[in-house]
């Protein structure tokens, strides 16, 4: 590595404060940084993100599809829907989608929501059967 | 002393930094979209994220496509051009596979599923805005020539027993789609991928390197699990009185129906089946739903490479003796 | 009248100041070279600019290099034209924090730490700096705490990097005849 004497170029200080950055960055990697990180609740219209929000500030969000506002709530890191122009409120039935990969949809409002993030929060199976 | 090991511990770290962004070998791409009626979600891995998502975008086109051949909500179907035809009926390939399948499960479970309520779902209409309880004589009505026997195929034609039969491939055609949709997974090369059509799954391979864990949703308890299964190559789907309903007088009325009576089936709250296909599996858990926990679970023994869990009226669970569960 | 009889230390300073013109104007050019070149990860600058910052800081002292950085800061953002935008606060927060840590660590552990030192200081409050305005104007989650080992590691190599070049052009700056003072600086050290 003397390729352009770089080591020269650093006095003794240098080198020391080169190893404690070192350290603090193999440090840095170990720590559990991923935890603790909310979850965010996506909503897509025909494929398009329409809206985002963490799960973390509880708040009612209206949605606006083709057969009108659909009302989302999010509370307790948990989001569902509290109201619909749907017909038959499947979407309402639903109930809560609070972990990673949950999915709730409006079909006739074409109201796609879901959740992201949080991904060490395993919820204990792949895909729900209902 | 800055030595050569601080050298390796840089590159060390790098190597860390590559590794931890690059997640190692196969990735799991999933996209969803609002098909058959409902929310369907397509899970696949695999190396390259180009052929998973064309894979997955060609699955998604099948889909589609069997909507507009399979659905009895789309006037112009094949379906409801069968429903209106008072002849014989010559229809694709796909729709005689899929009443060849329906045919033999109506048989088998002796008319509990049924493909020819059209009528009777059109009467009670709990799809649409405003359902209603039909009267006895209007039920009769809707009733007339139904059963296994109602519609005979020959080759590609079909011929209903009535020409006023309505055809409805409710209880299987999703199943069906999503039989479909994994199959050209499979044939794009892929081998570990989901199709999930609002809790009708049907698995390819296992995921990525364990089991999929399949949980089944609680037919009372909104956002719990009555269990959860460990499965691979499988298909599962559960069919309940609570996916869609209305209540009247203090009585829930829902969407699986009676063949026998014309009333909603009132023997369960819910019936998981896992089979080697998702149609099969669609089917089975209707009829199982009809003919309620004893002669539900009788069926789903007797079938080979078949499972469930049943749920009964009074919270009771049943399940088949190799029900492969993790808990 | 001849250049004989011009006053020694108005010609330091009249030097002075031609060369500091001349450091922001290269440090503009960095900036916007850097700007101009692909990035795959907005967040992640290696900020050759800060190589004319250090070369000012080592021949001139703290107030050259707050000049030359804030000035870089001001006349690059203006000249790429997001003065002001969420890019602009990013990269002046960053930049502040930096050349406030690089003055410090100048200041404090003079002549022990040399060019490398100092740049090492100036990535870590650069990173420190933008992450900062981040969680407070921008994204306010905690996700971005998560990319931390990421911007420290990028620091190490980006502020490593920047500081072996200046130190590279402070030495050949020393063969120069403007800069006298280099020459003993580096006669002491070597």
């Amino acid at each position: 590595m003397k390729v352009f004497g770089w080591r020269r170029r650093l006095t003794p200080f240098d080198r020391k404060l080169t190893a404690i950055l070192a350290i603090c960055v193999f440090i840095s990697f170990l720590l559990p940084l991923r935890q603790g990180i909310g979850a965010r609740v996506l909503v897509e219209r025909d494929g398009k993100v329409i809206y985002t929000a963490d799960l973390d500030h509880d708040q009612q969000v209206e949605l606006q599809g083709p057969l009108g506002v659909t009302v989302l709530q999010i509370e307790d890191h948990a989001a569902r829907v509290i109201s619909s122009p749907c017909p038959q409120k499947i979407c309402i039935g639903l109930g809560k989608a609070k972990h990673s990969g949950d999915l709730l949809a409006c079909v006739p409002n074409r109201l796609v929501i879901r959740i992201e993030g949080d991904e060490e929060k395993e919820r204990g199976y792949d895909l729900l059967s209902r | 002393m800055f030595g050569r090991q601080w050298v390796t511990l840089l590159l060390v770290l790098i190597a860390a930094l590559l590794w931890w962004r690059l997640p190692p070998g196969e990735q799991q791409l999933s996209r969803t979209a609002l098909v058959m009626g409902t929310l369907v979600e397509i899970k696949a891995f695999g190396d390259d994220e180009e052929q998973l998502d064309s894979a997955i975008s060609k699955a998604f086109a099948e889909m589609t496509r069997l909507e507009a051949l399979l659905s009895s909500h789309q006037p112009k179907s094949e379906i409801s051009r069968l429903s209106n035809s008072a002849d014989e009926f010559v229809a694709s390939p796909e729709t005689i596979e899929l009443i060849s399948l329906g045919r033999k499960i109506a048989e088998r479970s002796n008319g509990a599923f049924d493909m020819t309520l059209g009528a009777l779902k059109k009467l009670w209409a709990i799809e649409s805005e405003n359902p209603q309880v039909p009267s006895e004589e209007q039920i009769a009505v809707a009733l007339q020539g139904v059963g296994p026997e109602a519609l005979q195929l020959d080759g590609n034609r079909v011929r209903k027993k009535l020409p006023g039969l309505q055809v409805d491939l409710g209880g299987i055609a999703k199943g069906y789609a999503v039989d479909r949709a994994l199959a050209l997974l499979r044939a794009a090369g892929i081998t570990s991928a989901s199709v999930n059509a609002g809790g009708d799954i049907a698995l390819l391979g296992d995921h990525d390197g364990r089991p999929w864990r399949i949980g089944i949703q609680h037919p009372r308890k909104s956002g719990e699990l009555l269990a959860a299964l460990e499965l691979s190559d499988r298909a599962v789907v559960s069919s309940g009185d609570y996916e869609r309903f209305f209540e009247q007088d203090g009585i829930r009325y829902h969407h699986i129906f009676d063949p026998r009576s014309g009333q909603p089936a009132r023997l369960c709250q819910s019936v998981t089946v896992v089979a080697a296909d998702a149609a099969s599996a669609d089917a089975l858990a209707t009829a199982a739903f009809v003919l309620g926990p004893e002669e539900g679970l009788q069926l789903l023994e007797q079938l080979p490479d078949v499972e469930g869990l049943i749920i009964a009226n009074n919270g009771k669970e049943w399940q088949t003796s190799g029900l492969p569960q993790s808990q | 009248m001849t250049s004989s009889a011009v006053d020694p230390v108005a010609l330091e300073q009249t030097r002075q100041r031609v060369f500091m013109a001349l450091f922001i104007a290269l440090a503009v050019a960095l900036h916007t070279f850097e700007a101009l070149l692909p990035n795959p990860l907005p967040w992640f600058r290696i900020g050759l600019a800060n190589i004319m910052a250090l070369t000012a800081l080592f021949i001139y002292g703290v107030q050259a290099l707050w000049i030359v950085n804030m000035a870089r800061i001001l006349v690059g953002s203006l000249l790429l034209g997001n003065l002001f935008s969420p890019a602009f606060l990013l990269s002046f927060s960053g930049g502040l924090l930096a050349t406030l840590l690089m003055g410090l660590s100048f200041r404090l552990f003079r002549p022990k730490i040399g060019p490398v030192g100092v740049s090492l200081c100036g990535a870590v409050g650069h990173i420190g700096g933008q992450m900062l305005i981040a969680w407070l104007l921008i994204v306010r989650h905690p996700s971005i705490w998560m990319m931390l080992p990421f911007f420290l590691l990028f620091a190490l190599i980006s502020g490593m990097l920047n500081g072996l070049v200046a130190d590279y052009l402070l030495e050949a700056l020393s063969g120069h005849p403007a800069f006298g003072r280099l020459r003993t600086m580096f006669a002491k050290q070597g």
